[in-house]
């Protein structure tokens, strides 16, 4: 019994670790993507309706989000999908799935 | 229900407490409210001067959680002319965070068996008038289908006695079968956006369970945080005698990812100030932890109670001009906070208080178990919390607030794209949040008005709608504009549940 607890801790511990991988990443390419291209992404994690924020941009331009799913767990919102080029696209969330994958 | 717990409600009290989620967020050993210390700051900060008051207004103005010092000030003012222009003050600043927007919604109270003996409380588990039930499921999703396909609400609060029949696994099962609920209307279709809850405090694991159904604000009220009183009006013994677990439950929440809490206080359980002064500080102590403080703050006042004498009897209770005078000073000490002002309160006093800096209210309420589809009219001493003060439909209430210049709003849009937590504090304190507000407001408001308006409510609707188009056409950008009317035009076509 002991034994289980502690795993379950230890499992705990190393998603704790893997999200704040993840919250720190996006931050960092939410904030190059808003210097190049001036499109404003967060990240959000998913609760049946509940979509709650985890990192990126604050602010946004008013406009309607559009939310992309990563996978049934993570997704990123924006309302300014239209800034970005596809390519850019596509590599955000290409990057995006390996650090998902790890949480 | 009997009087005494049976073998298996004293297990599951026995079960709940966990002292290391309490321990973890004190500071040695202390909890963050210091009687002794609201009291002298309420002392110290006697007749303050207008230069002070002026810089306090200020600082509120831009949006900027007050100190207690600061709260201790605004409560001790005498002159009935700056009470006069914090009221101002406090309209002016709801205006800023949330613009004219009042969201609306409706109780849904699904169980009424408590465990607890709260002395203030008509469910206290020894008082045997009362009609004790539990809805099933299938009687859930009947209370549904009125308030969604025939009231038109869009978000809920869901309330339940504490009790191992209405525990965490039950509230979920509640919870998706309201989500679940879709209802053919006029010109589209009924559905509730948003499920907050009324529920006890609970474990990190339970509020877990509860974030993973997709629940919307977590709202605990302390009910008093002068310890003593809290001591005295729950008995020992009982599971709500125990103050920290309280105290602390919105911390739990935000650490299990429900990053929208309320705070709120029962007034006439003790001092008024005190009160407003524990709010301040259970405020501040969620932004120091977690850098989020209440999504709202409610502020009910004692109403009567089957068989409940102590509501007679308190000494605290609060007049209607204390009671403006505490939403005002809330508004000013915590800014950017929704507030919410129920059916508790008549009428008469609504109106008279909205205009302070309310956000939320509720209509067509009705609080005995099961009374929605029951369809009953009259109030119902014996299946009620306790006896409400206005009992108006939801439509009624809608054409007053339009005849007052307001716009009904059932946005439900922000905690579905990401606007919570430090995100939502943010678009708060910069003003942001308002531009969301309006939009949205806009397209809940229309959508309303389409399938459940009575013809008069409608053509009173429709010239609010009307000014609010004009002032964002003129106010933000032109694409934005644009896409609202794009927006507006696909839900007059019977599309339903378009957000900004």
């Amino acid at each position: 019994m002991k034994s289980s607890l502690n795993i379950t801790k230890e499992l705990k511990m190393a998603k704790e670790t893997s999200i704040s991988e993840l919250k720190e990443a996006f931050n960092i390419i939410a904030h190059e993507i808003k210097r190049e291209y001036n499109a404003h992404i967060w990240l959000i994690e998913v609760f049946g309706k509940r979509h709650s924020y985890i990192a990126g941009c604050k602010d946004d331009s008013f406009l309607p989000p559009e939310v992309i799913y990563i996978n049934e767990k993570y997704a990123v919102v924006s309302s300014d999908w239209g800034k970005l080029p596809l390519e850019k696209k596509e590599e955000l969330f290409s990057l995006l799935n390996k650090y998902v994958n790890k949480t | 229900m009997l009087a005494v717990l049976t073998k298996k409600e004293r297990d599951w009290v026995q079960s709940v407490v966990k002292e290391e989620e309490i321990e973890r967020y004190m500071r040695n050993g202390r909890d963050f409210i210091d009687d002794d210390e609201i009291w002298e700051k309420l002392r110290n900060n006697k007749k303050p001067d207008k230069k002070k008051i002026e810089d306090i207004i200020q600082k509120s103005m831009e949006i900027q959680t007050l100190e207690p010092d600061e709260t201790a000030c605004l409560l001790n003012i005498e002159d009935p002319e700056i009470w006069h222009q914090l009221f101002d003050v406090a309209k002016n600043i709801k205006k800023k965070v949330y613009d004219n927007r009042i969201v609306t919604f409706a109780p849904l109270y699904c169980g009424d068996l408590c465990v607890n003996n709260c002395l203030y409380c008509g469910f206290r588990r020894e008082n045997i008038v009362i009609k004790r039930k539990r809805l099933t499921l299938e009687e859930i999703r009947r209370e549904t289908e009125v308030l969604a396909g025939e009231i038109g609400h869009k978000r809920l609060i869901v309330v339940y006695g504490e009790h191992p029949s209405t525990d965490a696994a039950y509230i979920a099962d509640t919870i998706r079968t309201i989500y679940d609920v879709k209802v053919k209307t006029k010109n589209g279709y009924g559905q509730i956006r948003r499920v907050n809850v009324n529920i006890a405090p609970m474990s990190i694991d339970d509020l877990s369970l509860l974030r993973d159904v997709g629940i919307g604000t977590y709202q605990v009220f302390q009910e008093t945080y002068h310890h003593e009183t809290y001591k005295k009006l729950h008995p020992e013994g009982t599971l709500k005698a125990h103050y920290q677990w309280r105290l602390y439950c919105h911390h739990r929440a935000l650490e299990a990812g429900v990053d929208d809490v309320a705070l709120g206080a029962l007034f006439g359980l003790y001092d008024w100030k005190f009160e407003v002064m524990g709010l301040l500080y259970h405020t501040r102590d969620l932004e120091r932890q977690f850098g989020i403080g209440p999504h709202t703050i409610s502020f009910p006042r004692l109403e009567p109670a089957a068989n409940t004498p102590f509501i007679q009897q308190t000494r605290y209770k609060v007049s209607d001009e204390d009671f403006k005078k505490i939403i005002a000073v809330i508004r000013l000490s915590v800014p950017y906070t929704g507030m919410i002002l129920t059916a508790r309160e008549p009428a008469y006093i609504r109106r008279e208080v909205i205009p302070i800096g309310i956000t939320q209210t509720d209509a067509s309420t009705k609080i005995g178990i099961g009374a929605y589809s029951d369809r009953y009219t009259d109030q119902e001493e014996d299946r009620q919390q306790f006896l409400l003060g206005d009992t108006r439909s939801l439509d009624e209430v809608i054409r007053e607030l339009a005849q007052m210049g307001y716009i009904t709003s059932f946005c439900t849009a922000g905690y579905r794209c990401g606007r919570t937590g430090d995100r939502i504090m943010s678009l708060l304190r910069t003003g942001r949040e308002a531009v969301f507000c309006k939009l949205n407001a806009v397209l809940t408001f229309k959508e309303w008005l389409d399938d459940f308006a009575s013809f008069e409510t409608k053509a009173v609707g429709e010239v609010v709608l009307k000014k609010e188009m004009e002032e964002i056409k003129e106010k933000l950008p032109q694409n934005v504009y644009e896409k609202l009317l794009e927006y507006y035009k696909r839900i007059e076509n019977g599309e339903r549940d378009l957000y900004f």
